[in-house]
């Protein structure tokens, strides 16, 4: 390659990568980044689509939108926190001294053909671990160093309702880099300087004129579908008010399992619990998911437990996501609307019509008094 | 033919209101594919029930997990089960949790349920289901897409391919006519006597290859009507501390062999812990090779005789068979 060949590619922001060149391309990213690309899973009925560390045998998988969201390549299930050990001091035998190890983990990382409200997940978590009460060192390093290559998106079905929460299947926030998938292959855009290197390092040509309509048109189709039609105004005054109405949290969740499938394929439930694994004199402090839905997460040590039934646990569910968290974090709801919870629901409930139940007897309710 | 069954089924339940207060049933979820588990308590509301291949969920499990659907002082529960559905009814009474004279069981003879991942992935995910009607074994699916014919043998559940009791054991209502069996008692472990044929290196890393995708949503064990230390499972107990929270393969096994100990002798095959798990991890599998020792060792088969006490539930030095 001439050098000033060279100097050209380095500043193209726009490339097309051909279906039959992805994994070539893929490979060559692996070397500067771990890649995380979607996958189907082996050996389940043929469904299930996760995000796997890509290698040269992955095929990746974009037709759908993965069964698991990406959460895990920032909050994985299991995290250890740090590393102890228990020795005995030297210089008093009685004593014990603790030797502590920082595991941090901050590789430079790519998640390539993640969708709109995958990312978006991402968006509402950093309210609570990077702009709250508290900084996560973990998760800011994770995030910091974590690219998103995001495809537009062109999958929706029926329990997807990006728009009603304001996401969109065209929607960029909290992406490097766009892909939008064409019948031959991928165009890709950077969308900020991060994108740049990664952009370069694939070595491919600029899209043709055609290659490069094709992407602005499928690109216009995305931003002018709407997606979902639920309408979340007003659920925080409902949830507020509907907070103690039993009778409502019966109607929704009375055939809920309390199992914790809804938080753990949910892209925006984070939240964690904390255990120390120990064995012998050396251990970890681990952070892994926790779920809300779970009749531990709220047990107390007296032996009460707050949120003694699966129906306070569904309440607390739908309220963290269209109450809780928009009344502490200017409003943002904590639902990026990919209907993960709707379709992966053992007994399909529907947080979609459980909103709408809330509102509306919460609207009957304020006009009789 | 399905909406016949179910408006006899609402016919049947009108009939049988004065001695019940609660009625657990499927009504339409959102979408024709996804049908909801509800509980009905006035007669108004009997209009809002269906009864399909669509009707996956195992209603069994609402009777006794906590809080459990009960009927009022000298009331009794109506309750519908398809043939899996009501070994866990005679499982449930056999151990005391259940008493059968506080139960109306509904019965359907069953022709198979459906997984809606099937469905999906031969019409294409992206789009909306409008209506799914079945005739004759065919199911016809109008979706934003177009229309879509495929036969119902090529999109049941697994647990359904392999069902030997399609009609319900026990019932004091039959609605509909009995169905012949997909296979035959005899082949009931068949797949697990072809499992064994391979070596035990391949046995061993197709358990971690499908276990490992396992995200410990204890789906599987709160969909089991038969898991019934629910809340007090020793996969989460910390004190004392049996199974770390670490998501390797160790811990995940440690949970599953719980988990399918605790059925052993006592799993229905109902498949639930399958159909349920997110990320189509096939656990019901590991429960049948329990079931088939169980069936070699004791000659019994669980859930079909609400007299009989399970194996493993009784205490007999003299067992022949050990
Ligand atoms: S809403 Fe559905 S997925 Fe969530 S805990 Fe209840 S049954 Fe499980
Ligand atoms: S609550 Fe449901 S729809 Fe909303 S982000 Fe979570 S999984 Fe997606
Ligand atoms: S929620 Fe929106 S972005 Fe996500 S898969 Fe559905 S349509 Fe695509
Ligand atoms: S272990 Fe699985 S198949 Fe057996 S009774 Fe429980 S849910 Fe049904
Ligand atoms: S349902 Fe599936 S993912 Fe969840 S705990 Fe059971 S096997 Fe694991």
């Amino acid at each position: 390659m001439t050098p000033a060949k060279k100097a050209k590619k380095k500043i193209e922001e726009k490339i097309f990568i051909p279906q039959e060149k992805l994994n070539e391309v893929l490979e060559r990213l692996s070397k500067h980044f771990r890649v995380w690309v979607p996958v189907l899973s082996s050996s389940s009925n043929g469904w299930t689509v996760e995000f796997r560390p890509f290698t040269i045998e992955s095929e990746p998988f974009f037709t759908r939108q993965s069964t698991m969201p990406p959460k895990s390549v920032i909050l994985p299930q299991g995290e250890t926190l740090f590393q102890y050990e228990y020795v005995k001091n030297s210089d008093d035998p009685s004593k014990q001294d603790l030797i502590l190890k920082e595991t941090i983990n901050a590789e430079k990382t790519l998640v390539f053909g993640a969708r709109p409200c995958d990312v978006r997940g991402f968006v509402i978590c950093d309210w609570v671990f990077l702009r709250g009460l508290y900084l996560d060192v973990y998760y800011k390093s994770r995030r910091e160093n974590t690219l998103f290559a995001t495809l537009v998106c062109q999958d929706a079905d029926d329990a997807c309702f990006c728009s009603s929460v304001g996401g969109g299947p065209g929607d960029m926030e909290g992406s490097d880099i766009r892909i939008t998938s064409t019948s031959e292959g991928f165009v890709l855009e950077g969308l900020n300087d991060r994108a740049k290197e990664v952009i370069s390092l694939c070595e491919c040509d600029p899209p043709s004129e055609e290659q490069s309509r094709d992407a602005q048109r499928i690109q216009e189709e995305a931003k002018n579908r709407i997606i979902g039609s639920l309408d979340v105004s007003g659920s925080v005054e409902a949830v507020k008010g509907q907070f103690q109405n039993m009778g409502v949290w019966r109607d929704i969740a009375e055939s809920c399992l309390s199992c914790g499938v809804c938080t753990y394929v949910c892209p925006t439930c984070y939240c964690f619990t904390i255990t120390d694994e120990i064995q012998g004199l050396k251990g970890e402090r681990l952070r892994s998911w926790d779920s809300c839905m779970f009749h531990q997460y709220t047990q107390e040590a007296s032996g009460h437990n707050p949120r003694p039934t699966k129906l306070e646990r569904y309440r607390n569910r739908l309220g963290h996501k269209f109450c809780y968290f928009p009344l502490r974090y200017g409003g943002v709801i904590a639902c990026c609307g990919c209907g993960r919870c709707i379709r992966s629901c053992p007994v399909s409930i529907d947080i979609r019509s459980a909103v709408e139940r809330v509102k509306e007897v919460h609207s009957n309710a304020c006009v009789c008094s | 033919m399905w909406n016949e069954i179910t408006e006899k089924l609402h016919e049947v339940l009108r009939n049988v209101m004065p001695q019940v207060d609660v009625v657990l049933g499927w009504e339409r979820g959102f979408n024709p594919l996804r049908i909801k588990p509800v509980v009905v308590r006035s007669e108004k509301d009997i209009s809002r029930l269906v009864w399909n291949p669509f009707c996956v969920q195992n209603l069994t499990g609402y009777l006794v997990k906590n809080p459990a659907v009960i009927a009022g002082e000298g009331k009794k529960v109506a309750v519908c089960v398809k043939g899996c559905d009501s070994r866990s009814l005679v499982a449930l009474i056999q151990e005391h949790f259940l008493d059968r004279d506080r139960l109306l069981i509904i019965g359907v003879p069953c022709q198979g349920t459906i997984d809606w991942r099937l469905v999906m992935k031969k019409i294409g995910n992206t789009t909306t289901v409008f209506n799914a009607h079945i005739e004759d074994g065919i199911l016809r699916i109008e979706h934003s897409g177009g229309l879509e014919q495929m036969s119902i043998e090529s999109v049941l559940l697994r647990r359904c391919l392999r069902c030997a009791y399609p009609n319900p054991v026990i019932y004091d209502v039959l609605i509909g006519e009995t169905v012949t069996p997909r296979i035959d008692k005899s082949e009931l472990y068949r797949n697990v006597a072809q499992f064994e044929q391979k070596s035990l290196e391949e046995r061993r890393n197709f358990w971690i290859d499908v276990l490992s995708r396992c995200v410990r949503c204890y789906a599987c064990r709160n969909a089991c009507p038969l898991c019934i230390c629910q809340d007090w499972c020793i996969a989460e107990r910390r004190d004392p501390k049996w199974v770390t929270q670490r998501p390797t393969i160790k811990d995940i096994f440690i949970f599953h062999s719980i988990h399918a100990l605790h059925l052993a002798g006592r799993c229905t095959e109902c498949g639930e812990c399958e159909r349920v798990c997110p990320v189509g991890i096939p656990v019901m599998f590991i429960k049948e090779k329990l079931n088939e020792i169980n069936l070699r060792l004791f000659s019994y088969e669980a859930g079909l005789d609400p007299q009989a006490v399970p194996p493993l539930l009784t205490f007999n030095p003299h067992e022949a068979g050990i």
